[in-house]
């Protein structure tokens, strides 16, 4: 054995044995989070794995940071063959992966090391010109609180750009040497070498003894690095670089089960604590999440929230739970860290003792999040829609606020009449129940109690939910929704004075208990009834009965007023006018629809249906991008004091269009643009999808 | 501080009543029911001198059929330490009966403090806690809209009157009744109402005085007329005024 290969395997293994060592470390961390069991479904992960993982799918929604990072990522998969034959080479240096290979092959392999050093080269230049001289926003941080690691990246940046030269390096000065036939390498390369030498040594031709000792260098400095690179990794930020493969494949943000769908509490399991208020509370899952974060600021980025100029941050929420992780796991998981240990030892026993209750004694929650960054989520989803890596920021957020409620009763004051409203009344503004069918007087709509009493049945039950049945604005929207369908001919009804809130709103807001209590009522009348299929025009009653409710045993198909507007337009089903006016019509996509369930062209095909010689405009963000309208997460019940209005910067953005028509399908939706456009002191009016297909009803309206 | 207080399960305020059969009570089929709102305050505001004073016990009591459980749990999950239901089958009208019973339970406890609302939401007696203050020869201060009993031996009590307030004090153990202004009763937290699972919540006959009044009549308010649109805007104005000087007299 040569002293080379003794060194190496010296090397190789401290650097083999340290990577271990911190690999350990990191998932002894993870184990500190709760159980959440994420093998089921394998076929979907693997497919998640392939779509957003292998093929960038969410990397490349933007486009020049999306493409230089897609280069890097594939160009180190193909260049990682490479760096494992260095390594074979460090203990067998004869081995010669080309060697073994059929010649075209070999050809190829060759080639595509050096096409992709050199455009890793390229790319990563480009990221290091980006982060240091052109800095997008999103790549700056949020001020306190919310880094950006700019050291750690340019540094691991710099040494990327170094493997690469070291790999070309080596490559282009070891085909000026004999190849092991005797005979000359690649004629095509040749050039190229020569030039690099001229480049590089300052003669050509260079020996055969300096181009062997160049090409030694470039070998052994690429096969250091790459060492010293993977110890790197688990300490700074770029271990996304470890862990984001796993963690997309982990991953259930876009599917298998149901997206969107928040998960259901044991709330009869003993526990001291409800939701999380520190990492341990979180799932294994989440703190993953923290360890994959790239710090891209994507979510960020497109979060209404933080854009509007409201403290939330939803990059800054992950890389608060790493930091935390990292700061509290040590002291809780033993002999994880060595090195602190070590340095606790020399320390003054006591200041040591000190430190570490200061440690424990601090939380995720208050410490690190406020609770004003949690309660301005609108739960929008437009953070784990962009998330590259699939991280779920809004699950930390949900459970955080989980905490807030159940644990310690701290929400907003404007929260305790929605409670109150929702516990007593069933919905969340009080009104009176009995109030609830008010609507249909007059319309002759039965009720499902009505029917049973006559021995009948309906093919669907219409569910109007608290904004249709009892917000004078919304009622509009379920008059004309049930005009269409009696139109139609559907044979529906409704519930009546016995619908009560599904506990949605109660939900977003953290009250997992007054959620559970009011779905399992809605589930048990739904039941009552042997419902099967439901439609419903409010895009949040959609999301909780057809998403959530199965998580209590209520299985129904839930149909989305858009998506069945939609089918009965295309069955000829609706008798319209003919003709019609020329409108031009702006769509703004509901976040339950467009980004929970990924319906944005159904309300679209139905709008140009009805309308035939409408002109739908799109604006700037739209269908899954579209900016919330402010209204989610229970926002719709609490002041929004700091920053611009979401609602009125989305109302800007529809206006723009210049629209003489805003269509909306959600009830909030309504709400908020039309606060929105009263604000502007604009005068287009926002229609429901419904109201503007029953405003070209043929019907005998009269007589009705 | 060792606090009682006193708590009447009450319907939902915020509905349509209709009167039983009997004509004496209402109907209770449908109704949502819950603490009086003035009791909630009550409670909040010896939760809030406890958690001030560290340490100290607070009893919730509720006289009525087996259903007021329920109050008192809730009661519980607000943070009150322990519970007692003085059963009776129904609560009675007169106001001294239930004193008596609660004046019976409360003799024995040696409490610092003895709150009630100002008066339950339903009835609108006010009579009960003046009753018991007088049953258990202690002194009492009504409609309380700010309590200071930080020392230990007085209660500062400060009471809203028309356009002025007052301060009163007495020594303690006192009863006082709570108005709102107080502190708004806290949302149980899921804690909590876990929590008020394990609390102690006793069951004792109530020892209920002589009934002597009793409702003979119950009957709703006659139907409001329907309102009526006169129209919009300003155009509106001039038949508004005159139907207010021809039909309702008021100008
Ligand atoms: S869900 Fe929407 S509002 Fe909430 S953090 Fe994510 S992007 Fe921001
Ligand atoms: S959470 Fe995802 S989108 Fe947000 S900064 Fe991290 S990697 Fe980027």
């Amino acid at each position: 054995m040569s002293v080379s290969q003794l060194v190496y395997a010296l090397l190789f293994t401290l650097a083999m044995g340290f990577f271990a060592f911190s690999a350990r470390r990191l998932v002894a961390f993870l184990r500190l989070g709760r159980p959440d069991p994420r093998l089921d479904d394998v076929g979907t992960r693997l497919r998640n794995l392939g779509l957003i993982g292998f093929a960038q799918t969410k990397i490349l929604r933007e486009r020049g940071a999306g493409i230089s990072h897609a280069l890097v990522f594939w160009g180190f998969l193909v260049v990682t063959v490479g760096t494992v034959e260095q390594m074979v080479q460090g203990f067998w240096p004869a081995f010669d992966l080309p060697h073994l290979l059929p010649s075209p092959l070999a050809f190829v392999f060759n080639l595509s090391q050096e096409i992709f050093s050199v455009g890793i080269l390229v790319a990563v230049s480009w990221l290091i010109w980006r982060r240091t001289v052109a800095t997008p926003k999103r790549l700056r941080g949020e001020g306190k609180g919310d880094p950006v690691h700019h050291g750690e990246a340019i540094l691991i940046l710099s040494i990327i750009a170094t493997l690469m030269l070291s790999i070309l390096v080596e490559s282009s000065f070891e085909l000026l040497t004999p190849g092991p036939d005797g005979g000359p390498r690649e004629p095509l390369g040749q050039p190229i070498a020569r030039w690099l030498s001229l480049f590089f040594v300052g003669s050509d031709p260079i020996t055969v003894p300096t181009a062997h000792l160049v090409s030694r260098i470039g070998w052994w400095t690429h096969a250091v690095l790459v060492l010293v690179f993977l110890n790197l990794l688990p300490y700074s930020k770029h271990l996304h670089v470890l862990t984001s493969l796993i963690n997309t494949f982990f991953s259930n943000t876009s599917g298998p089960g149901p997206v969107g769908a928040m998960k259901p509490m044991d709330l009869e399991a003993e526990t001291d604590v409800y939701g999380a208020s520190d990492v341990e509370h979180l799932s294994w899952k989440n703190l993953l999440d923290g360890y994959s974060c790239t710090e891209c600021g994507r979510c960020t980025a497109a979060c209404p929230a933080n854009t509007t100029g409201k403290m939330l941050s939803p990059r800054k929420i992950v890389v608060n739970v790493r930091q935390r992780l990292l700061e509290k796991a040590p002291l809780l998981v033993p002999g994880a860290d060595a090195a602190r240990r070590g340095a606790a030892e020399q320390a003054a026993a006591g200041t040591v003792a000190d430190a570490a209750a200061k440690v424990l004694g601090k939380k995720l929650l208050d410490d690190y999040i406020t609770e004003e960054e949690l309660w301005a989520c609108t739960s929008c989803r437009a953070c784990v829609y962009e998330c590259p890596v699939s991280i779920d920021q809004l699950e930390v957020i949900n459970e955080l606020r989980r905490n807030l409620v159940l644990t310690e009763s701290r929400f907003p004051e404007e929260l305790m009449p929605a409670f109150e409203g929702l516990e007593q009344k069933g919905n969340p503004w009080s009104f009176a129940p009995a109030d609830r069918g008010a609507w249909a007087e007059g319309m002759d709509i039965p009720t499902m109690a009505e029917l049973q009493a006559r021995g009948e049945k309906a093919d669907v039950l219409f569910w109007v939910g608290c904004m249709g049945s009892f917000d004078e604005r919304a009622k509009k929207i379920t008059v004309a929704f049930a005009r269409i369908l009696k139109a139609a001919d559907v044979r529906f009804a409704i519930l009546g004075q016995e619908e009560a809130c599904h506990g949605d709103p109660a939900r977003r807001m953290g009250n997992e208990y007054l959620y559970q209590v009011l779905a399992k009522g809605a589930i048990e009348v739904l039941n009552g009834y042997e419902v099967k299929t439901i439609v419903t025009h409010c895009p949040h009653c959609f999301h909780q009965m057809g998403t959530e409710f199965p998580q209590f045993g209520g299985h129904y198909e839930v149909i989305h007023h858009s998506e069945y507007l939609e089918r009965l337009l295309a069955d000829g089903r609706v008798p319209l006018e003919q003709g019609g006016d020329k409108l031009v019509v702006a769509y703004h996509d509901s976040c339950y629809l467009g980004r929970y369930h990924e319906i944005t062209e159904q309300p679209r095909a139905a709008l140009k249906r009805a309308l035939p010689v409408m002109t739908l405009v799109e604006p700037a963000r739209t269908k899954s991008r579209g900016l919330c309208c402010g209204a989610g997460g229970g926002r719709m019940w609490m002041e929004e004091k700091d920053g611009k209005r979401i609602n009125v910067e989305r109302t800007e953005e529809l206006l723009a269009t210049g629209a003489d028509t805003i269509a909306v399908a959600c009830p909030f939706c309504m709400t908020m643009i039309s606060d929105g456009v009263t604000a502007k002191s604009a005068a287009t009016p926002v229609m429901d999808l419904s109201e503007l297909v029953a405003a070209r009803l043929r019907e005998p309206t009269a007589a009705s | 501080m060792k606090i009682a207080v006193a708590i009447k399960r009450v319907p939902d305020m915020d509905t349509r009543f209709k009167i039983a059969p009997s004509g004496t009570a209402v109907d209770e089929t449908g109704l949502k029911f819950d603490m009086s709102d003035f009791d909630g305050y009550a409670a909040e505001a010896a939760l809030q001198i406890n958690e001030k004073q560290g340490g100290g016990e607070i009893t919730a009591i509720s006289l009525g059929p087996d259903v007021v459980q329920e109050t008192l749990r809730k009661a519980l999950s607000m943070g009150l330490d322990k519970a007692v239901q003085l059963k009776a089958d129904a609560v009675p009208f007169d106001g001294y009966a239930i004193a008596e019973a609660l004046a019976a339970e409360l003799k024995g406890g040696s409490y610092d403090l003895i709150l009630f609302g100002r008066m339950a939401i339903d009835s609108s007696n006010q009579s009960v806690g003046p009753m018991v203050a007088e049953l258990l020869g202690l002194p009492c201060i009504s409609a309380v809209s700010q309590l200071d009993v930080s020392d230990g031996k007085t209660v500062k009590a400060r009471r809203e009157l028309e356009g002025a307030y007052e301060e009163v004090t007495c020594p303690l153990p006192a009863v006082v009744t709570i108005d709102e202004g107080v502190a708004r009763p806290r949302y149980p937290s899921l804690k909590g109402i876990m929590a008020a699972k394990k609390k102690p919540l006793e069951v004792k006959p109530a020892q209920l005085g002589p009934v002597t009044a009793t409702v003979a009549k119950m009957e709703l308010p006659p139907e409001r007329a329907a309102g009526r649109i006169l129209g919009e805007n300003a155009d509106a104005v001039p038949e508004l005024v005159r139907l207010l000087q021809t039909e309702a007299k008021v100008l």
